[in-house]
């Protein structure tokens, strides 16, 4: 939305709720609520009340001239891209049961990890070590950096996870139809089912955790509790972009930056959604061959990476991964 | 000649840069929309909501706009609007109460009961965590959620309180941007509840695939609705579309397949100054004829 416009319908559909009410005012208020009218100035002085989004279009995503390159090929199948605190990102190749790691600065690609037990997802936690979905073994494990590995919780059929600040953990059972949490104490528990879940992410700040299936237009939301529970599920991203003659948007993995767009990898490309859910673009996919998955590497965590079949690719962008791990964690695992 | 031309050309093309650049939205509010000596002035409540049932978890500030013709007995009409901050603000462009207040005063519309919901918001639990801002996917998603909610949520509360009629001719919805498109789903959803729309810099572009409206409506059987459009030719241009050209569409649609509609393309921008100024005359456009028997519906229909 232009800037001059936005300005005006922000004033004009200013949100009261921000205010303190009097609570006098839930009777009757006549003539007609003098009252909001004295506190328009006072509302005008707040930044941004909520009413309107801005417009979040491609090109502020996207560098002029810049297009996808190779990182790797020669891998059977890439998943679970994760970054870093060095911007370092780590990809899986599941059926070779290899982790493989990028160099933030050269770009040199190395393994980090062998004999993985099909380890899928995968993603940083805020104690420094790299959570894993063992989908061979049906474990969730973590990854020092020796690549040494701890059990978190077993006997589950995890195919992608997202680990919060505090080190909860979200993962998806596509097979059981459900997610689980796991706490920092490694409990766990199943806190949505109903649904065939694949990516899953947290916004920006942790109050909204994603869900995806691939075969549905859309993307679910759910509000986190504070004991981990999921409420108030919504189809909060649609429509997705299908391709034409397919009814399935084989939406797979996730990542956000820290505007809080979202993007995930779909058969049509790396669709970028705003924060109101509003798809904003439609990102080439840089082969024919499949896309699972995205993530923003690099040391200023603006390079994006996508994980596409049998090759890893990479492309510059003009915004910046969002991460839940730089806090140190309060209750060490 | 060549004098008048050098003189006349230069002044033309001043005043019209002056036209383009500083009134395009220099609209003025007349006297319906300003509180009226001996008119009776209805009442304002302001309410919240929280929904349980179609969009669960979702708060929102809401109001309650009673005139002082109402009398308990008659079953009012309803108008709604989305966005209802901004309609219920009486120092601002739309100025509803005071509007309603004249209108209703000269027989000019029905008693009429308003509505004025916000969208809503699901607050984060997690501290730092940001709200889901719900206004899009109530607003722009193409479905009959948002009359669910209307019809299954917020009417048969208010209808507790106030006795509201069922009459599908005495029922209005309006809004402005995304607001405008919701107004016109809710109707084209559910027009056995809807009859009446007023649409402002409304939204008939592709955030959620509302683009599609003006071919649909070509090619299905007219619903009996009645459409105010109005628009303004600096309006949006952007991702989702461009706004005057996708008004344009929906007029050219909603001709095409014979519906009462009437378009008013002003020369303003993304906002309600326009729709504003031209309130009083949507609404006595909206309305006429609403204590005939045959009110509302499509000339067709």
């Amino acid at each position: 939305m232009e800037r001059t416009d936005r300005r005006w319908l922000e004033k004009e559909l200013n949100q009261p709720s921000l205010l303190r009410w009097p609570s006098s005012t839930a009777s009757q208020d006549a003539p007609h609520m003098i009252r909001i009218a004295s506190l328009a100035a006072l509302c005008l002085l707040m930044t941004l009340p909520a009413a309107v989004a801005q417009d979040m279009p491609l090109s502020q995503v996207l560098v002029p001239g810049e297009h996808w390159q190779l990182v790797g090929s020669g891998y059977r199948f890439t998943e679970g891209p994760a970054v870093d605190r060095d911007g370092n990102v780590f990809f899986t190749d599941i059926p070779n049961n290899r982790i493989h790691r990028i160099d933030a600065n050269t770009g040199k690609v190395t393994v980090f990890a062998e004999q993985t037990a099909r380890t899928n997802g995968l993603m940083f936690g805020s104690d420094g070590r790299l959570y894993g979905c063992r989908s061979g073994d049906n474990q969730v494990v973590a990854y020092d950096s020796d690549a040494n590995h701890t059990v978190i919780a077993s006997d589950i059929a995890c195919n992608d996870l997202v680990v919060a600040s505090d080190l909860r953990l979200f993962v998806t059972d596509p097979a059981g139809r459900r997610v689980w949490t796991i706490d920092a104490k490694r409990n766990k528990r199943v806190v949505a089912c109903g649904i065939s879940p694949n990516g899953i992410i947290l916004w920006p700040g942790e109050g909204t955790l994603v869900v995806t299936e691939r075969n549905q237009p859309h993307l679910w939301t759910y509000r986190i509790e504070p004991d981990g529970s999921l409420s108030h599920r919504e189809q909060y991203y649609q429509p997705l972009r299908l391709l034409p003659g397919q009814a399935r948007p084989g939406s797979d993995g996730m990542t956000v930056d820290t505007n809080g767009r979202l993007y995930v990898t779909t058969s049509a490309g790396v669709q970028m959604f705003d924060p109101t859910g509003r798809m904003g673009g439609v990102i080439s996919k840089p082969h024919r061959g499949s896309l699972a998955n995205v993530v923003f590497g690099g040391p200023k965590r603006n390079i994006m990476y996508v994980t596409a079949g049998d090759r890893v690719f990479q492309r510059k962008t003009r915004v910046q991964g969002a991460v839940h791990f730089l806090k140190p964690p309060t209750t060490p695992r | 000649m060549l004098n008048i031309f050098t003189r006349i050309v230069p002044l033309a093309l001043i005043l019209l840069a002056n036209a383009t650049t500083h009134a395009q939205d220099d609209y003025k509010l007349g006297p319906d929309s300003m509180v009226q000596p001996n008119v009776p002035q209805g009442t304002v409540t302001k309410h919240s909501w929280t929904s349980t049932k179609v969009f669960p978890g979702t708060v929102r500030d809401t109001w309650i706009y009673v005139p002082s013709q109402y009398n308990g007995k008659t079953p009012a009409a309803v108008m709604i609007f989305q966005d209802g901050a901004a309609y219920v603000n009486t120092k601002q462009s739309f100025r509803v109460p005071t509007v309603f207040d004249n209108l209703i005063h000269k027989g000019e519309m029905p008693v009429t009961i308003g509505i004025f919901l916000n969208p809503g918001t699901i607050p984060a639990t997690k501290a730092g965590g940001k709200p889901r801002r719900n206004r899009s996917f109530e607003y722009d998603t193409l479905s009959g959620q948002y009359a669910r909610f209307l019809l299954e949520e917020i009417l048969p509360d208010v209808g507790k309180q106030y006795r509201l009629t069922n009459d599908p001719a005495l029922r209005a919805i309006g809004g402005i941007s995304s607001g405008g498109i919701c107004a016109w789903t809710v109707a084209w959803e559910r027009p056995d509840h809807f009859s009446r729309v007023l649409s402002h810099v409304g939204s008939f572009t592709n955030i959620r695939g509302g683009h599609v409206y003006p071919a649909l409506i070509r090619k299905t059987e007219a619903k009996p609705i009645r459409v105010f459009l109005q628009e303004g030719s600096n309006d949006l241009d952007n991702l989702h579309g461009n706004w005057p050209l996708a008004n344009r569409q929906m007029a050219a649609a909603l001709k095409f397949s014979h519906y009462d509609y009437r378009f008013a393309m002003g020369t303003g921008g993304h906002n309600g100054r326009h729709g504003g100024a031209i309130l009083p005359d949507s609404l006595r456009w909206l309305w006429r004829g609403w204590n005939e028997p045959t009110a509302g519906g499509s000339k067709k229909n």
